[in-house]
């Protein structure tokens, strides 16, 4: 039913405005999802994520523009390149733990983002480029109709949902979800830590190239303030821990809620001040974080609890 | 040639100190609280904006409104762990990580908000001055904020090594449950660790405000400097964060002479990074405040 509603709705709403909206919804829910795996579930709170957010865009550009190479080959490139990336990134980083972890991450991405704006010859440095409009060409993953992009979101969100469905009832979910709690302890029980958070960090990190790829695409145009921006690594922690960080659906739920209230204010006030924005963003994650650290899906699931089921108070939590 | 390496790592040396100021807050909260704060760049900024603002509505001098900043930012840090800090302690990484970090967004929109994305600066008597030594040139107004920086580092680690506030301060770092059975108040300790450490990054931004301009986000770069710091001079280390402040200052001004103006930070993450590889612990591991 609600598979249903998702697909029919870019034919029912003709608005551009309102297509784009959702867009951004299903990807930004896409890259909570993909990070909710590493933050969420393993609770290794990365701050870096756009380092390959913007290696998935910067290797499936210049694949299509200095080699031709379609998007669609150059968007599982992107990703492939994100792993490679992640591993060493993944090797540093996870030496350290909890805030420091975050700190590390964040170095990494910035330490790219400046990469790739020193380097002109290689990627265009800090000016970037337009990616060339060839007008409706599916194969070079260009579209007349905002719908075929809404399509795509929607598809990568489902992807992301279906890994994260997956990994939740496999022993890697256990996994993870021991070595969150307590990491000496699953250590000590026989996880192979490193192993596993190493695994987690390939699989989100490719997610999230893949979105790389559809973002610059879908806007046709890449730089490296752009594709590395903080806000695109704050924005999936943000959305998860808004939704319900750790749960399969709290990156959506999260995204439903701060998006469209983002897209919304900024219409009202037309970008006339910068810092409505995300002054409203800082507010709300305060708000939940000192008193709903569960996220809204914690206060839904509460609620449906007290209404439905007053008898049997949930197992789960 | 020679000369071009001591000129940077002079002028490296000098804004080292500010950044020293920045990352001995970080570490003097985390050594305590055991909470790191992504916001102590933003009280920077606003040590900066309270400076500029006296200076340009009362004409301070930026060297004298430190007695106001210093205090003013003392008294946020007490009400910010009385009313923030103290309710996710022991909630684990996510709140402790996440509520400095909303907190460094809203102060920086909020600043935008009120005061818009232009760079101000105040204009002082001493800014342009510079005293000579022998081929090198000292900033005046970066020679005074490194001394004053350093001047303040030394007191604060008088006030930990030689007042019982400062002791009970270390022994809390040390074993906090040990230190509570001794009948040390952690709410107080903990409220003047967190008002210190405010004070601190309020004094590096008036120290800052002659030869620096203030703007919404003027912090993230103290942030980053202070948290490489922190990780590079030990995690919780007050003096391992002045030498690794002093250290960073260097490196930066090193990368922008021989690789190019904007590579500084690139020599900094570097650092960083190569830091996690070879030696996790930091520089000085084993000891903390």
């Amino acid at each position: 039913m609600a598979a249903l509603v998702l697909i029919a709705l870019p034919l029912v709403v003709s608005s551009s405005f309102a297509i784009d909206i959702f867009i951004r919804v299903l990807l930004f829910a896409f890259i909570g999802v993909a990070w909710n795996l590493l933050g969420g579930y393993a609770k290794q709170l990365s701050l870096g994520h756009a380092a390959y957010f913007g290696l998935g865009a910067y290797t499936s550009t210049i694949l299509l523009i200095k080699f031709g190479i379609s998007p669609w080959i150059g968007i599982l490139a992107g990703g492939v390149v994100a792993m490679l990336a992640s591993l060493p990134i993944g090797a540093l980083c996870f030496r350290l733990q909890g805030p420091y972890f975050a700190i590390a991450t964040i170095a990494t991405a910035q330490t790219l983002m400046l990469l790739f704006l020193k380097f002109r010859d290689f990627a265009w440095g800090a000016e970037g480029t337009t990616i060339p409009n060839q007008g409706n060409s599916p194969l070079m993953m260009q579209f007349d109709a905002k719908a075929a992009y809404y399509y795509i979101a929607l598809v990568l969100l489902a992807l992301g949902l279906a890994i994260t469905y997956w990994i939740e009832r496999s022993w890697m979910g256990y996994y993870l979800v021991a070595l969150g709690e307590d990491q000496d302890a699953a250590e000590a029980v026989g996880v192979n830590v490193p192993r596993i958070k190493r695994d987690v960090y390939l699989i989100s990190a490719f997610l999230t190239a893949l979105a790389g790829t559809f973002y610059v695409q879908y806007i046709y145009f890449i730089d490296p303030n752009t594709v590395f921006s903080f806000n695109i690594s704050v924005e999936p922690a943000l959305v998860s821990i808004v939704g319900g960080i750790g749960t399969l659906w709290g990156p959506v739920v999260g995204t439903i809620l701060l998006e469209p209230t983002s897209a919304l204010v900024q219409s009202w006030l037309g970008g006339a001040r910068g810092g409505v924005q995300l002054t409203l963003y800082a507010v709300i994650l305060i708000v939940v974080i000192m008193w709903q650290p569960k996220g809204l899906l914690g206060v839904l699931t509460g609620a449906y609890h007290r209404v439905f089921r007053p008898a049997s108070r949930s197992l789960h939590g | 040639m020679l000369v071009t390496v001591a000129q940077a790592i002079v002028n490296g040396l000098l804004i080292g100190g500010i950044y020293a100021l920045v990352s001995i807050g970080v570490t003097l909260i985390f050594g305590v609280v055991k909470i790191v704060n992504f916001a102590q760049g933003e009280f920077l900024m606003i040590g900066m904006y309270i400076t500029f603002f006296l200076a340009t509505g009362l004409g301070v001098d930026p060297l004298l409104s430190l007695l106001i900043s210093m205090p003013v930012l003392f008294v946020a840090g007490v009400l910010l762990q009385k009313f923030m800090i103290r309710r996710v302690l022991g909630l684990g990484d996510m709140p402790q990580i996440f509520l400095t970090f909303a907190l460094s967004l809203l102060l920086m929109n909020v600043a935008l908000l009120l005061f818009s994305a232009n760079y101000r600066t105040v204009q002082t008597g001493y800014a342009q001055q510079s005293i000579q030594i022998g081929p090198l040139y000292f900033g005046a107004a970066r020679l005074i904020a490194f001394v004053l920086a350093m001047l303040l580092s030394v007191g604060l680690e008088i006030f930990l090594r030689a007042t019982d506030l400062g002791k009970a301060m270390r022994a809390a770092a040390q074993n906090r449950d040990v230190a509570m059975l001794m009948g040390v108040n952690p709410d107080r300790v903990f409220g003047v660790a967190v008002g210190l450490s405010l004070a601190l990054a309020g004094a590096a931004g008036s120290l800052l405000m002659p030869f620096y301009p203030v703007y919404p986000t003027v912090g993230q770069v103290f942030t980053l400097m202070a948290f490489v710091a922190v990780v590079l001079g030990t995690l919780g280390n007050v003096r391992g964060a002045l030498i690794a402040g002093l250290m960073m200052g260097m490196a930066e001004s090193l990368g922008i002479q021989f690789i190019g103006a904007d590579s500084g930070m690139i020599v900094v993450f570097v650092m960083l990074l190569l830091t996690l590889a070879l030696r996790p612990s930091g520089l000085f591991g084993g000891r903390t405040i």
